[in-house]
């Protein structure tokens, strides 16, 4: 018995059938991943694991288990899409945190969070000060949704009856060192030009750039790897082991 | 076409694997034309009951030869236990045949139709 072929064989039998499954199984996003779905796929992942190397038991009863796992994970998908009643119960629902400002210690709790957690969550999506939060949410997928107070939202151009033209979207020029020329071209520019931009940031060879962006305004974006910070914040909230 | 296609290649797939995965219980039996495990432990178990050790010896070596060939071709879809069991017995048979010990031969011979038994299964 040659073990080596045996686990190669069954490698392409578990990798390709774990493909298809999850294919079938759905579209959402890791993102989008309720815990459920998140275990769900860890144990698919297992069996699959075990059905390639595991050589004392047949591959047959572990991919039954991989397809079972896979279909019942299909069902409970269409059940949660069909019938709202059951997925509120399967997927659970959103749950508010922070509400007219207030932490709510009992919602908390009861979802397994500590304050260092929502405080992450709010610094995820760029609040860095929870004074500026009338009402935080808890999705089902564990992300955090906000409302802020009226004082803290941002003015929009809309607001002042400021008309702007259309950002667009910005095109990478130098990435990792490496001029794009395909991306230049596209631009109407050519290395001079990009060689000029580059001295007028006092940068000598492109080597030092690490990314370099052109938007459809005009305005060149460089990162170097040379970033020259001397003070970084620490942003600690509890004085651990380091 | 293109849609045939997207569908029929993953089934097609699956229903391969499937084949693969199945395909241990019937290919021990009618892989070898003529020589198959349980006509030749038959065979054996013949020769040990007139203890004509000889023949037994003979038939023995007949059966590891059957065994090489099932064994490179069922082990895609048997458990790596079954074909280890089996080959301690073909081991242990060739002892009891060199001490001319009936009784352990026969023992090992029919535990090896046992694991011949579950192999694939």
């Amino acid at each position: 018995m040659n073990e080596g072929l045996v686990v190669f064989v069954r490698s392409i039998i578990g990798f390709f059938s774990l493909l298809i499954f999850t294919r079938i199984i759905g579209k959402e996003q890791i993102s989008q991943l309720t815990f459920f779905d998140y275990v769900l796929g860890i144990s698919i992942g297992s069996i699959a694991a075990t059905l390639t190397t595991d050589l004392a038991s047949r591959a047959w009863p572990h991919w039954v288990g991989l397809l079972t796992w896979a279909i019942l994970g299909y069902l409970m998908e269409l059940i949660t899409i069909r019938w709202r009643y059951a997925a509120k119960y399967l997927e659970g629902e959103p749950t508010i945190v922070i509400m007219n400002g207030k932490i709510m210690e009992r919602a908390l709790k009861s979802l397994k969070y500590r304050v260092s957690d929502i405080l992450a969550l709010l610094r995820n999506q760029g609040v860095f000060d929870v004074r500026e939060v009338d009402f935080a949410i808890i999705e089902p997928n564990g992300q955090i949704s906000i409302l802020k107070k009226p004082e803290y939202q941002t003015v929009i151009n809309k607001d002042m009856n400021i008309q702007v033209p259309p950002s667009g979207i910005s095109t990478e020029l130098i990435y990792d060192g490496i001029i794009i020329e395909e991306n230049l071209r596209q631009l109407n520019k050519n290395r001079t030009w990009l060689m000029d931009q580059l001295r007028k940031q006092k940068i000598g060879d492109i080597s030092e750039v690490f990314l370099a962006t052109l938007n459809p305004a005009g305005d060149l974006y460089i990162d170097k790897y040379d970033d020259q910070i001397t003070k970084v914040t620490d942003i600690g909230d509890y004085k651990g082991p380091y | 076409m293109r849609k045939f296609l997207v569908i029929a290649i993953p089934i097609l797939t699956l229903i391969l694997f499937i084949l693969i995965m199945l395909s241990g219980n019937h290919l021990k039996k009618s892989l070898v034309e003529n020589n198959n495990i349980p006509d030749q432990i038959q065979v054996i178990e013949g020769y040990i009951n007139k203890e004509e050790w000889q023949e037994v010896s003979k038939e023995t070596k007949k059966l590891e030869e059957i065994w090489q060939k099932i064994v490179v071709i069922v082990q895609f879809s048997s458990e790596r236990n079954e074909i280890n069991a089996f080959t301690i017995n073909l081991a242990r048979l060739r002892g009891a045949i060199r001490a001319k010990d009936k009784s352990s031969a026969l023992i090992e011979l029919n535990e090896a139709y046992e694991h011949w038994k579950d192999l694939g299964k």
